[in-house]
């Protein structure tokens, strides 16, 4: 589903984001990319949705070789990918609704998939009883909800979150993992960084870890610390 | 076509369009005055055109012939001249007629039939062209027919009115571009302004993998709105001034020949609304466009 060969990433002031990253990403997956932060993976996140060209290297996502995409054809790409942030990204002059709406709108779906396509999408997060809600006036995890909510409306095969509970406390935080494990449960490959060590430890799935731009571990059920996993493997 | 698709987009446009109210009542109104001054500028011209025009319209070759010519050879002429797509008229003075109006035109004065016991005058032909800019060489042309003595035409005031209107013509070109430019800078601003102010919205659009065009469109639509709602003021503000100001000023200056070229006052006003909005398009395009590919 995600594939990359050798990618490298420096920026235009020398900065080495990514270093020779070769990362398989198969069709539903949950995946945890961990490390410090500026160890790249924003920048990792970022290539794949083709905000960053790399350097060096190949990246293909659901087949679509993303190094190598004309800039006419991003949108098309970017319809296929959800994508999260840490702080949200929603329309504080659009209800809950139009803000999960306003994904299709603007990509030119028909009224009346919007119409039933956002009520399933907000169905999924659990708001569709504070769809006419504002986003002032929720909470951190149900703006972060929303922004899910908008995220899979489209249908998107793979979901993309840069440190998705990063503005949250730790009852929203399990809130929204879990979210995101359900939705892999439909089929939706996630992937998530983050550098919040007690949901990778608690969730138990893949962990990538990267340090100065480089994967240094690629652990099956892993935990956020290097070698606890194998740890916990040689013992159990 | 989805009746839901359309509403969205239109309640977009009018949100950013509200949403911004006073930038863009400074933006409509900043084209408004420059259009204004556009419009006025183009009246004055189009009114000095027509003077001018009017003027080299009237300038007349004189075409004289000698003496001994033949009746045959005056035929020949006017003949000729008659099948000239280059001549609008033609009109033959014989040198009886000739007299006469010399006699008129000294409202007699001169009792030229006491003076004279011969006409001194020859056979005349007066010629008015179709385009002035060719005086010149049809009167060349002319002064080689046979039977022609001389040909003769105001030399300095054809070269002079030429000389002014070209020069008017390419003055005229020159505001009318910087008007436009001004106008096109003012609009591009306030399109920056909003284009900033909804920069996130902007990100989310490409985010979610909307078109640059389909992120365009609505800015594109405000910069026409900017345009045709200034243009329209502007055209309004002029209409006023051409009914309340013209009167006094034609009478305050009486020597210029006001109403010598009707001014096509509907054209202009389309005109004027379309170079607004066609503005506001090339504005809101620009600055979009530089937005969209950082």
């Amino acid at each position: 589903m995600i594939s990359l060969r050798n990618v490298s990433l420096v920026y235009q002031n020398g900065v080495r984001a990514l270093d020779n990253v070769t990362l398989e990403i198969g069709k539903g997956d949950f995946v945890f990319l961990v490390g410090h932060s500026g160890t790249g993976k924003s920048s990792l996140l970022r290539l794949l949705y083709r905000e960053q060209l790399p350097s060096n290297g190949e990246i293909t996502v659901d087949s679509i070789r993303v190094d190598r995409l004309r800039r006419s054809r991003v949108p098309a790409l970017r319809r296929h990918l959800g994508v999260v942030f840490q702080d949200f990204k929603l329309l504080s002059d659009k209800t809950v609704w139009e803000n999960v709406a306003f994904a299709m709108q603007v990509t030119g779906a028909h009224t009346k998939d919007v119409m039933r396509q956002v009520p399933r999408a907000l169905d999924l997060v659990g708001l569709a009883h504070k769809s006419r809600m504002y986003p002032g006036e929720l909470s951190g995890g149900e703006q972060q909800r929303t922004a899910i909510a908008r995220a899979l409306v489209n249908y998107p095969k793979i979901l993309l979150c840069d440190e998705p509970t990063g503005n949250l406390d730790p009852s929203n935080t399990t809130e929204i993992m879990e979210l995101l494990l359900r939705i892999n449960l439909k089929g939706t490959t996630v992937l998530v960084a983050t550098h919040n060590q007690a949901v990778v430890d608690r969730m138990r799935r893949r962990v990538v870890r990267l340090e100065d731009g480089k994967v240094v571990t690629d652990e099956e059920r892993g935990y956020y610390y290097l070698g606890l996993g194998q740890g916990q493997i040689l013992s159990g | 076509m989805d009746s839901g698709k359309v509403k969205f987009f239109l309640g977009e446009v009018l949100r950013n369009f509200t949403r911004n109210a006073g930038m863009q009542a400074t933006a409509i109104g900043s084209v408004a005055m420059t259009i204004v001054l556009l419009g006025a500028f183009l009246f004055v011209h189009q009114m000095l055109a027509g003077v001018g025009k009017d003027l080299l319209n009237q300038i007349e070759i004189s075409v004289y012939f000698k003496s001994d010519v033949s009746t045959k050879q005056e035929d020949a002429l006017r003949a000729a001249l008659a099948h000239d797509p280059r001549i609008a008229s033609t009109q033959f003075v014989p040198k009886k007629q000739g007299l006469s109006e010399l006699s008129a035109e000294e409202h007699g004065k001169i009792d030229t039939s006491s003076l004279l016991t011969e006409n001194p005058l020859p056979d005349k032909l007066r010629v008015w062209v179709q385009d002035p800019q060719r005086v010149p060489t049809i009167a060349a042309e002319l002064q080689t027919q046979p039977g022609v003595d001389k040909v003769l035409f105001p030399q300095d005031v054809v070269s002079r009115l030429l000389q002014l209107g070209d020069v008017m013509h390419r003055v005229g070109i020159g505001v009318i571009a910087l008007f436009l430019v001004v106008a096109g800078i003012i609009i591009s601003n306030t399109i920056r302004l909003t284009v900033f102010a909804r920069r996130r919205e902007i990100s989310i659009m490409q985010l979610v993998g909307a078109t640059n065009m389909y992120i365009r469109a609505p800015f594109i639509c405000e910069g026409l709105l900017d345009g045709v709602l200034g243009s329209l003021i502007a055209v309004l503000l002029l209409v006023v001034a051409r009914y309340a100001l013209w009167p006094k000023i034609a009478l305050a200056l009486p020597w210029i020949a006001f109403n010598a070229a009707p001014i096509n006052g509907l054209l202009l006003i389309a005109q004027l609304v379309a170079a607004g909005g066609a503005i506001g398009i090339v504005a809101s395009w620009i600055s979009v466009g530089r937005h969209l590919r950082t």
